[in-house]
């Protein structure tokens, strides 16, 4: 318990630096803190393949590509940023509340059905895997079928408009 | 109490120690964990300390020179006098840097490396943690170098930092991917991701003096190597050195840092190498399992480090031998060999491991393996080799 | 396409003697160079080019120079070949020499410098006072270990650190130094020899004289008696 008292106020914060700093670096690398905070809370929990995945994943390949992402392309001002708050808030709030909505939602229900709650520590890795790929294939196939999608859209926007791919023979 | 109990002598001494004055439990197991711990990191200090004497020596030696040899006998203290020099040099922060993450990434760039050290069964008795989830805590921590490596870059406040940041982060993204890869047939022969069980599982010999590692069946050999050449690119080690390329970009992301914080960057620098080096061995050499049938009585931990030793110094000679490549080269080269080439291991090793490991998986797994390779690399020298460039002006 | 300054050619495959390239081979090729390098330089002295500096040292060209030095035969206070004629000072083109004729208590030239400075640190090493000096006094030196960290004080170099002994300057350009010593030879011989004869001459001048005398004095003497 103690640990969990810990750890969720410093996510808390680092969540809200992370949306509040008005530098994108800073926000980036405070959203890779909130991120690497979690997984310490799934480790807390017990869940030590998930938690390890989501630092793998999550700080080690999100968070990576999110900072990356900031470091080819041009910085923002900051003035402006901060001036434009407000309507971010606004829009901000728009699209998160939903999403508080549905993922409360989704708790209280679980919560209720009691049945699938197991001690985490109790999961094997092959369990786990089974699971994900007999009950779960389809929604597996549809994140799939998303990034492999995601990847083509970005190799597309990557490649400039009537332009071939340089290669040293042609350069 | 044999030789090979040694390594974990220290903290068997500090528990009985405790033990005896009637320290309580909890006490007792945090100060073991603590000196295990310090077995660990104090090894692998003095081994980075005398890697990098040896490291300068056999450079020096390959271009026939003789290499530092004015401090101490031969040399020896050579890394004793750099460590002072380090300690006592000036720390300069520059006036446009982030203070806190400049601060923040030395310290973020080895405490990963040690923590991934801290998984690696040197010897059959020595495991600091024996992790069930050894391997992906490997993975998940050395996640944290990129993110610290973008801090340095970044937070140094000038273009060098920042354009090696790039370097090294897009590269250790790219080549993070084939070494995961390799990583999982490996996993799946084994069917674990514990590492003290996968080098358990490389135990014994074929035909009765060949060693049952993994380097010995045609995915691991395949999987092994390119393990091997990742790995030389995640240390950020010449030929894949571009990161810190000093010749290019002045030392990359370490441009602005000097004194004990420059130091520190080694040390992470070379700490992982060892950690990268330490699981190429746990997953493909054996770990600490002696290379030959009838040699049991020396104990297994030596043969760890006589592996680790023989591993480094191929990582050496290569750094003696070639040139550094570009970045295009760099990123193609993991993007069109390495990945496929990382991919394929995969079904071979899923092969090898439901078709009973006999004559029938050497007969599907090695052509499954060799064509593609033949055509990578018919590709790659075809159509992507590096061309002769002649200059019209500059004849 | 191709940049206008450059044009790309195909790397020619390294051809092995079955047609066709074996990959890697190269880098093969590469790792046994250096690893001969690795193993060769721990028995094959020739491989070990490099000199160990202060323990052993390049042996200097007879023709390196860097800095002037004066010459002296047998004692430094009393023979120097300099007579202070300051030739070299008006010809060194940075200036960097200074000379002080030494005169007695009249006043009259000794023909030899009280104060002979040169500042290393203005020096261009041409050499061009060692070429116009016709005393044989002033030469460059080897020496090259002038480090100091009195950059005023230290490359100010006095008659005590210039003066060097005729020996030296054999063992450092033995065949200039031959050269000179024969000229030098030569001349003193000439010189003795023109001395000896302007001294016989002088000694039969006065014989002559005196017999002239001689001569005259017994008629003197017959005068007188």
């Amino acid at each position: 318990m103690i640990p969990l008292l810990i750890l969720t106020p410093l996510i808390l914060l680092a969540a809200l630096g992370a949306v509040w700093k008005a530098r994108p670096v800073h926000a980036a690398l405070l959203l890779a803190l909130t991120l690497a905070l979690n997984a310490i809370l799934y480790l807390v929990l017990g869940a030590d393949f998930i938690g390890l995945i989501q630092f793998m994943v999550y700080v080690g390949a999100v968070a990576v590509l999110i900072v990356f992402s900031l470091l080819i392309t041009r910085p923002g001002d900051e003035a402006e940023e901060i001036a434009r708050r407000p309507r971010s808030l606004v829009t901000g709030l728009a699209c998160s509340l939903p999403v508080l909505a549905v993922l409360l939602f989704m708790v209280s229900r679980f919560e209720t059905a009691g049945s699938a709650a197991t001690d985490a520590r109790s999961v094997s890795i092959e369990q786990l895997g089974t699971t994900l790929f007999t009950t779960h294939a389809p929604a597996v196939m549809a994140v799939g079928v998303l990034l492999t999608a995601v990847m083509i859209g970005a190799a597309l926007f990557a490649r400039e408009p009537g332009k071939k791919t340089p290669t040293p023979s042609d350069s | 109490m044999s030789l090979e109990h040694l390594p974990r002598l220290p903290q068997r001494l500090v528990e009985m120690l405790l033990q005896n004055f009637g320290a309580p439990e909890w006490l007792v197991l945090i100060a073991g964990f603590l000196v295990a711990a310090s077995t660990v990191v104090g090894v692998f200090a003095g081994g980075f300390a005398l890697l990098s004497l040896v490291e300068r020596k056999t450079l020096a030696r390959a271009q026939n020179r003789i290499g530092p040899n004015r401090a101490g006998w031969f040399g020896i203290l050579q890394p004793v006098a750099d460590g002072i020099k380090m300690l006592t040099k000036e720390d300069i922060v520059p006036a446009k840097a982030e203070k806190i993450l400049h601060l923040l990434a030395p310290i973020m760039i080895v405490v990963p490396a040690i923590l991934a050290l801290g998984v690696i069964p040197y010897g059959r008795e020595w495991i600091p943690v024996p992790l069930e989830l050894g391997l992906l805590f490997f993975f998940a921590v050395g996640a944290m170098t990129e993110v610290s490596i973008f801090m340095a870059g970044w937070a140094s406040g000038s273009k060098f930092p920042m354009l090696g940041a790039m370097r090294a982060i897009s590269q250790m993204v790219s080549y993070e991917l084939p070494l995961m890869i390799c990583a999982l047939g490996v996993v799946m022969v084994s069917g674990t991701l514990s590492l003290p069980d996968i080098v358990d599982r490389q135990g014994g010999f074929h035909l009765g003096f060949i060693p049952a590692w993994n380097l010995f069946t045609p995915w691991g050999l395949v999987a092994g190597l390119l393990f091997y050449v990742c790995s030389i690119a995640e240390a950020n080690r010449c030929p894949f050195d571009l990161p810190e390329g000093e010749s290019e970009i002045v030392a990359g992301h370490m441009t602005e840092y000097s004194g004990f914080k420059y130091a520190l960057f080694f040390m992470g620098e070379y700490l992982g190498l060892f950690a990268i080096s330490g699981l190429g061995i746990t997953l493909f050499l054996g770990g600490w399992q002696a290379p030959l049938p009838g040699l049991d009585f020396v104990p297994t931990w030596i043969w760890f480090f006589a592996k680790l030793c023989t591993v480094i110094f191929s990582f050496l000679w290569i750094r003696a031998t070639f040139p550094r490549v570009r970045i295009d080269q760099l990123m193609r080269f993991a993007w069109l060999c390495m990945i496929p080439m990382a991919l394929l291991t995969l079904p071979a090793a899923a092969i090898w491991h439901f078709a009973g490991r006999g004559l029938l998986s050497w007969v599907v797994t090695v052509p499954l393996l060799l064509i593609p390779w033949v055509i990578i690399t018919v590709i790659y020298n075809k159509r992507l080799a590096p061309t002769l460039r002649t200059y019209r002006f500059a004849e | 396409m191709d940049s206008p300054s450059s044009t790309i050619e195909r790397l020619p495959a390294p051809k092995r003697p079955g047609g066709w390239s074996i990959p890697g081979w190269g880098l093969l090729q590469g790792l046994a160079v250096t690893g001969r390098n690795m193993v060769e330089s721990y028995y094959k002295k020739e491989r070990m080019t490099t000199i160990q500096y202060p323990e052993e040292r390049a042996p200097i060209s007879p023709n390196f120079r860097n800095f002037p030095f004066l010459v002296f035969d047998t004692d430094p206070a009393a023979d120097l070949r300099c007579t202070a004629c300051s030739i070299c000072e008006k010809e060194c083109p940075p200036q960097c020499i200074y000379i002080v004729l030494d005169r007695d208590e009249n006043g009259k030239s000794l023909k030899r410098p009280r104060v002979f400075d040169i500042d290393l640190s203005v020096c261009m090493n041409c050499g061009i006072c060692a070429e116009v000096c016709p005393f044989d006094s002033i030469y460059m030196d080897g020496e090259y270990e002038l480090s100091t960290d009195d950059r005023f004080g230290g490359l100010l170099f006095g008659l005590d650190r210039l003066a060097k002994s005729a020996e030296y300057h054999m063992k450092l350009r033995p065949e200039q130094a031959t050269e000179v010593m024969a000229r030098r030879k030569a001349e003193e011989e000439k010189k003795a020899a023109a001395a000896a004869a302007k001294l016989a001459k002088a000694k039969a001048d006065a014989e002559a004289k005196a017999k002239a005398a001689a001569e005259v004095k017994p008629e003197e003497k017959g005068e007188e008696v």
